[in-house]
C-alpha cells in the first residue's frame, strides 16, 4: 500500500499500487494471500469482464480500464502575476497488471511583477508546454515503471526521464520503491531589441539534474496507512536567470537598506553597476517526507511533513494536512492547510556590497524562494460524484481553490505576497 | 544547520516509526484502507507546479520533473 506522492509523474504508480493491494485478491496472479497462484475469476471485481474468464462469450473483449481528467486552474497574485494552466491527464490500466499514462499541460503566464518593474522592463507574456508520459507493469508483487517527460518554453527546454522499481512484502503490508531520474534543462534569453528569442545555438546555458528516490509505504493498522521516502537531488550546471538583475550598494549604504526596501529608493541610492545574478554552479537537494492518511468513520485524514536540506544551506519544513469529508456518496469536501518555512541560502543578502572595479561578490541572488520566508496556505476542495448509481465515483468533478500568504523576512522590494489558486476539474473511468 | 544535524535525528525517527507499531493487517481487513480518499490525488498538476515555484526547497524528489518554466 502506497500513501500518494506528490510528483505527478508518480501518481500513476501510487494508484497503481494502492489498487493492487485493495484489490489483490480480485486480480490476476495477485492474490496477497499466494502471490503466486494463478487468479480465480470468480473474484474478479474489476467492472470489465476478464478475458480469461470461462464463461466469457468474448476472449477478445478489453479489459482495460481507461480514464480521462481535464483542469483549468488559473493563479493570480498581489506581485501581478497571473497563470492559466489547461491540462490533460489519460490513463488505461490492464488488470494484468500494466498501466500507461500521459499528461499534457500549458501554462499562460503574465507577468508585471515588482522585479520585472526594477528592471524598467514591460509586462511579458508566456507559453509553457509541458508533456509526460509513463508506463508500469507490477504483475505480482514486483513491479518496474519507466517514464519520460519534456517541458518547452520560448527560452526553456526541459526534458527527463525516470526508472522506478517496488517490491511487496508480508502480504502487501509494506512496500519498497527505489528510482532514479534525469533530466536536462537548456535556458535561454529572450527579449532584448527585437523582442525576439537568442537561439540556443548562439546561447544557452545546461543544467543536468540526477535524482534517486527511495521508501517505503506500509500499513499501520486497519485503519492507518504510512509511508516515508528520502530523495537526493545532485544538480550540475548554471542555473543562474539571465534576467535578474541584483543591484549593488557601497559598504556605506548597504548597512541602511531597509527591509522591502521600494523600486525608487533602491534605484536612487544603488551603485551604478546592476549585475546579472550568479549561482553556484552545483547543488545537492536532500529531503525526507513522512504521510500518514486515516480512515475516521466517514472521513480521511491526511497529513504529510517534509524536511529538506541542500548543499546551498537552505534548510526547510513543509506541513500539508487534508482532511476529507464524505456527504452521502455523491458530495465530498476537504479543507486544505499548509505551512512552510524556509531560511536562507548562505550566500543570502538583502544589499550586496560591491567595490571599485567591478568587484562583485562571486554569489548574488535576488530569487526571494532562496531567502528566508514563511508561507501558511488554506482552501477548501469539493467533489461532486456525477457517474451512474451504481458507481457514482466513475465521474466527477472537483472544484478546489486555495489562499496562500508568504511573509519575506529579509527582501528588497516587497516584505509579503498575497496568491489566490483555482482549479476546476472533471475526471471519469469508463 | 549542518547536514549531520538536521539528518541524524530525521532518519533516526523515521527508522523508529518505520519499526515499530505497524500491525499485520490481513487482506479481508483492508476494507477501510481501500477507499479511494486514502491515496487519491487531490492535488492537480497547476498546484504542484505553484508549490513547486514558490518554496525554494521543493525540488528534491522529482525523479521525471521537466524544468520548473520560472527562467
Amino acid at each position: 500500500m502506497q500513501l500518494k506522492r506528490k510528483q505527478s509523474s508518480l501518481w500513476p504508480l501510487s494508484l497503481l499500487l494502492s489498487a493492487l493491494v485493495v484489490a489483490a485478491p480480485a486480480m490476476a496472479g495477485s492474490d496477497v494471500e499466494a502471490p503466486d497462484r494463478p487468479s480465480t475469476d470468480h473474484a474478479d471485481t474489476q467492472k470489465k469482464p476478464s478475458s480469461k474468464s470461462p464463461s466469457d462469450p468474448n476472449p477478445l473483449a478489453d479489459t482495460a480500464t481507461e480514464s480521462a481528467a481535464v483542469e483549468m486552474a488559473a493563479y493570480d497574485d498581489t506581485d501581478h502575476v497571473t497563470v492559466f494552466t489547461p491540462s490533460i491527464a489519460l490513463g488505461v490500466e490492464n488488470v494484468n497488471g500494466g498501466s500507461l499514462h500521459a499528461n499534457y499541460l500549458v501554462d499562460v503566464v503574465s507577468a508585471a511583477s515588482v522585479d520585472i518593474v526594477s528592471t524598467a522592463s514591460r509586462r511579458w507574456q508566456e507559453v509553457r508546454h509541458a508533456g509526460s508520459l509513463s508506463g508500469a507493469y507490477k504483475p505480482h508483487d514486483f513491479g518496474v515503471e519507466v517514464g519520460g517527460s519534456v517541458s518547452n518554453e520560448p527560452d526553456y527546454l526541459s526534458w527527463g526521464g525516470h526508472a522506478l522499481v517496488t517490491k511487496d512484502f508480508d502480504e502487501k503490508n509494506w512496500s519498497l520503491y527505489l528510482g532514479y531520474g534525469f533530466s536536462r534543462d537548456t535556458i535561454g534569453r529572450c527579449g532584448g531589441l527585437n523582442d525576439g528569442c537568442t537561439p540556443f545555438s548562439v546561447f544557452s546555458r545546461d543544467l543536468l539534474r540526477n535524482s534517486i528516490e527511495g521508501g517505503a509505504d506500509f500499513v499501520i493498522d486497519h485503519a492507518s496507512l504510512g509511508s516515508i521516502s528520502a530523495d537526493v537531488v545532485l544538480e550540475s550546471g548554471d542555473q543562474s536567470k539571465p534576467y535578474r538583475y541584483v543591484p549593488m550598494f557601497s559598504p556605506e549604504v548597504a548597512p541602511t537598506v531597509a527591509k522591502g526596501a521600494s523600486v525608487d529608493w533602491v534605484n536612487q541610492n544603488r551603485n551604478v553597476e546592476r549585475p546579472l545574478e550568479q549561482l553556484p554552479l552545483s547543488r545537492r537537494r536532500y529531503a525526507i517526507t513522512g504521510r500518514y492518511a486515516r480512515r475516521i468513520g466517514t472521513t480521511t485524514l491526511r497529513l504529510e511533513e517534509r524536511l529538506y536540506d541542500d548543499s546551498w544551506g537552505l534548510a526547510a519544513s513543509s506541513t500539508d494536512m487534508r482532511w476529507v469529508i464524505e456527504l452521502g456518496r455523491r458530495f465530498a469536501l476537504w479543507p486544505h492547510a499548509r505551512f512552510h518555512v524556509q531560511n536562507s541560502v548562505v550566500f543570502w543578502k538583502r544589499a550586496y556590497v560591491s567595490g571599485l572595479g567591478w568587484d562583485l561578490p562571486e554569489y548574488r541572488t535576488g530569487d526571494r524562494e532562496l531567502g528566508p520566508l514563511w508561507t501558511v496556505q488554506g482552501g477548501l476542495g469539493v467533489k461532486w460524484y456525477v457517474g451512474h448509481r451504481e458507481n457514482p465515483e466513475a465521474w466527477a468533478f472537483t472544484v478546489a481553490g486555495d489562499e496562500m500568504y508568504t511573509a519575506f523576512l529579509d527582501d528588497l522590494y516587497v516584505k509579503q505576497r498575497g496568491a489566490v489558486l483555482g482549479s476546476l476539474g472533471f475526471e471519469g473511468q469508463f | 544547520m549542518t547536514a549531520r544535524t538536521f539528518w541524524v535525528p530525521v532518519i533516526t525517527v523515521g527508522l523508529l516509526a518505520l519499526c515499530g507499531g505497524c500491525a499485520h493487517v490481513a487482506a479481508y481487513d483492508r476494507g477501510r484502507l481501500a477507499h479511494p480518499m486514502m491515496t487519491q490525488d487531490l492535488e492537480g498538476p497547476a498546484a504542484q507546479h505553484v508549490l513547486a515555484v514558490h518554496e525554494g526547497a521543493t525540488g528534491g524528489g522529482s525523479l521525471a520533473e521537466s524544468g520548473c518554466g520560472c527562467n
